[in-house]
């Protein structure tokens, strides 16, 4: 028996053969490039947002300190040098027991000269733990004393800077300046005005590699003097490094308007889970009914197919959009301003579709031989319902209800149309408080100029992802422990 | 032995004579049934007696399972069924508007061709029609009765409570759910080909509690396996292609059917 027309030679067979496991090669190549590319991806972020986010540490053992910081700069010609100003030392705090005061100037960390606050960090977090030598400059008040101009009426120009008072005790009454002392230049930083004068004095006692002192020339009567002025004071602060103190700083601390290193999260978390809560409240029952009558009551017709259909819809609708609708109903229409509440139902509105397809496909797993078992021994329609499908589905309920709820704690975009706070120093009590949520606070934070905020928003990304996580976990739980296998 | 109650001179004699059909609890008048533009029942007409065991065979897709789905109203619960003609239930059309199906379904229970138990403890399979319907004696000792009368309560008796209806074995989860039926005590039970799913020696087991059952029951079997309806019926209806060919005492069925098409499907011709 010869083998029929239709069969390839055995030649002809064996290529081809040849070619598609070579396809299915290549196939096999493509997809694990794709899957490679992905954790790639995912890595550089949350490498991204780590190394971000790890400053956080030393920003709050200085805020624990008693510091904060701001930055300030000289300009000379076409240079600018900056120095970190001590914007605010803590009443009863180390810093303030070293003699540390506002409007000081932070010069050296660790034997480290820092001209900038990320610096500042940068050298906390790499110097060993045990108390941490700092240098800084006293304000110009305790450093010499006052200062006055003396101006070209014509130009408008400062012709002079003359030392009016001299504080007693001061570093500048030490150096053995006087009274009516022309201050000229600050190693060789010409002073040019009377605040000036001492910033000069803090960038010449920063450029130096060692604490040392700062050479003032300055004219007495027809003299030029060369004074050393001991600028810089130092002594050791003790700061503390811990995580978890961190931590628990960060997330209990209420949102710092001028301070990276005093900001916390207490506001946006407490304003999510507020959020959250009560949604969850409106939307869960909402959705686990709808879908319940959807699946279990209503008839198939052209109208439930309908709703089906709209629903899938709604679920894929930008969320901005139900940011309009819940602006326009729930904040003006029900009046419930732009509060708690009114975020709340907005969320619910966003999240709804979402609870009523996870909770029918639960529902449409439940085989259609239990109901049929039920009902075969004189169950009504609600009793099957109730002892038998409900209960078999809670799990697959529960999953989709807590990945809605995880899916609504990462939304943003609703709630800023709404109106959300961006700034909330303060517990939302009432249901028309304003609040923030932990998106929000981080949109907020990311677009703010001032150092060390990017990297606070760093760390709050990870608080929310670690939230995510843990509702994720939560889920994954609930479907284990309650499985049911047919 | 089991089969033993059945006196045989008494089943001999209604075998032989379709007028000894007695009483008949449920009958059929010109029954048909479409689902959507699909018919799959065709003018049925049909008297289950009492107390007697009635088979339904035929080849698979003549309408059988729709048949016995439509006693205790069933084929409510699928969209898009359309019902014509009557079921009467002690004379009462089950059909009319004042019927309440749920009734209807407590008073003809049914055994489904896939063992389907809850996925909740044997005690509670069997003690959920009792709760529902609002038993107030004893149910524990409801529960081993119906148990005892599936011929189950040796096997589970340890564990009653400890394990899901869904640890038992293919045969024990199909008594089970014989048990849960027997429990609210209907009056008829309707068998879905309850054993087409099961090994010999399973269904030799559920074909002894048959004939055990008919003792207080009335039940209608629906099976393509004809030697299970030779040996425990004492009726037979043949169904082909929606329509009632042939209706006797199942020894005249086997052995001198009136018309071809039974004697084809019978002998193995078609089916």
């Amino acid at each position: 028996m010869s083998a029929p027309a239709t069969q390839p030679s055995e030649q002809a067979f064996r290529r081809r053969l040849r070619w598609r496991h070579g396809k299915s090669k290549l196939f096999a190549s493509l997809t694990i490039t794709a899957t490679l590319v992905g954790l790639a991806t995912l890595a550089a972020l949350l490498v991204n947002v780590f190394t971000n986010a790890r400053l956080l540490i030393a920003m709050n053992a200085t805020a624990e300190a008693g510091f904060a910081f701001s930055l300030r700069s000289l300009e000379r010609g076409h240079d600018l040098f900056p120095y970190i100003r001590i914007s605010q030392v803590t009443e009863g705090s180390s810093a303030e027991q070293l003699g540390v005061r506002s409007g000081d100037a932070l010069i050296r960390m660790g034997f480290h000269a820092v001209a900038k606050i990320s610096d500042a960090w940068a050298t906390v977090e790499q110097i060993p733990e045990g108390p941490t030598p700092i240098g800084w400059v006293a304000g110009a008040e305790r450093l010499l004393g006052d200062l006055r101009a003396e101006i070209d009426p014509e130009t408008s120009r400062v012709t002079a800077v003359l030392l009016d008072y001299l504080t007693p005790g001061s570093a500048a009454e030490r150096a053995g300046l006087q009274v009516n002392d022309i201050l000229r230049k600050a190693d060789d930083f010409p002073i040019q005005g009377t605040r000036q004068a001492w910033e000069a004095i803090v960038i010449a006692a920063q450029q130096k590699p060692t604490p040392s002192s700062v050479i003032l020339e300055i004219q007495r009567g027809e003299q030029i003097l060369h004074i050393a002025l001991e600028a810089e004071q130092q002594a050791q602060i003790p700061l503390n490094r811990s995580f978890w103190h961190t931590l628990w700083f960060f997330i209990t601390e209420y949102e710092s308007p001028r301070f990276a290193e005093l900001s916390g999260l207490r506001s946006a978390i407490l304003g999510s889970f507020y959020v959250i809560g009560l949604m969850a409240l409106f939307s869960v029952p909402l959705g686990v009914g709808a879908a319940i009558y959807l699946e279990e009551y209503a008839r198939r017709t052209w109208l439930t197919g309908l709703i089906q259909v709209l629903i899938s819809n709604l679920a894929g609708v930008p969320s901005v959009i139900y940011g309009i609708i819940g602006l326009e109903i729930f904040a003006r229409a029900f009046a419930l301003e732009r509060g708690v509440l009114a975020g709340a139902l907005t969320m619910a509105l966003l999240i709804l579709p979402v609870v009523i397809i996870a909770s029918r496909e639960a529902l449409r797993a439940i085989p259609d031989s239990i109901r049929q078992a039920a009902y075969a021994v004189g169950a009504t329609r609600w009793q099957v319902v109730r002892h038998h499908v409900l209960p078999y589905a809670a799990p697959g309920i529960f999953t989709g209800v807590v990945l809605s709820l995880s899916r609504a704690i990462g939304e943003a975009a609703p709630l800023i149309l709404l109106g959300a706070f961006q700034y909330v120093a303060f517990d939302p009590k009432g249901l028309k408080d304003p609040f923030t949520v932990l998106p929000i606070q981080i949109f907020t934070w990311v677009g703010m100029p001032q150092e060390g905020r990017a990297n606070i928003a760093a760390a709050a990304i990870l608080v929310l992802l670690v939230i995510l996580l843990l509702m994720n976990a939560l889920a994954i739980f609930l479907r284990i422990k309650f499985q049911k296998r047919w | 032995m089991k089969t033993s109650i059945v006196v045989p001179s008494r089943r001999q004699a209604q075998r032989d004579d379709l007028s000894s059909l007695g009483e008949p609890i449920l009958q059929t008048r010109q029954l048909s049934l479409w689902y959507g533009k699909q018919q799959a029942l065709d003018g049925v007409t049909l008297d289950i007696p009492k107390n007697k065991i009635t088979a339904i065979i035929g080849p698979s897709g003549c309408g059988k399972s729709t048949l016995i789905r439509c006693f205790n109203r069933m084929n409510d619960l699928i969209p898009g069924v359309r019902i014509a003609g009557e079921i009467f239930y002690h004379h009462k059309n089950i059909q009319d508007p004042d019927v309440d199906p749920v009734e209807v379904r407590r008073r003809i229970g049914m055994v489904f061709q896939k063992p389907n138990p809850f996925p909740k403890s044997i005690y509670e399979n069997v003690a959920f029609g009792l709760r529902i319907n609002g038993f107030q004696g004893n149910l524990d000792r409801r529960v081993e009765g119906a148990l005892r009368q599936a011929a189950l309560w040796e096997e589970v008796t340890d564990y009653l409570h400890k394990k899901s209806g869904l640890d038992l074995s293919g045969g024990q989860q199909q008594r089970l759910c014989i048990a849960r039926t027997v429990a609210i005590e209907p009056e008829v039970i309707l068998m879905d080909e309850p054993c087409s799913s099961l090994d010999p020696i399973a269904t030799a087991k559920i074909e002894d509690l048959m004939l055990e059952l008919k003792r207080d029951y009335t039940v209608v079997i629906v099976t393509h396996n004809m030697q299970q309806a030779a040996r425990v019926s004492d009726f037979t209806a043949f169904l082909y292609l929606g329509r009632l060919i042939e209706y006797g005492p199942t020894k005249k069925i086997f052995e001198n059917p009136d018309k071809k098409e039974t004697e084809d499907y019978i002998t193995g011709k078609f089916g």
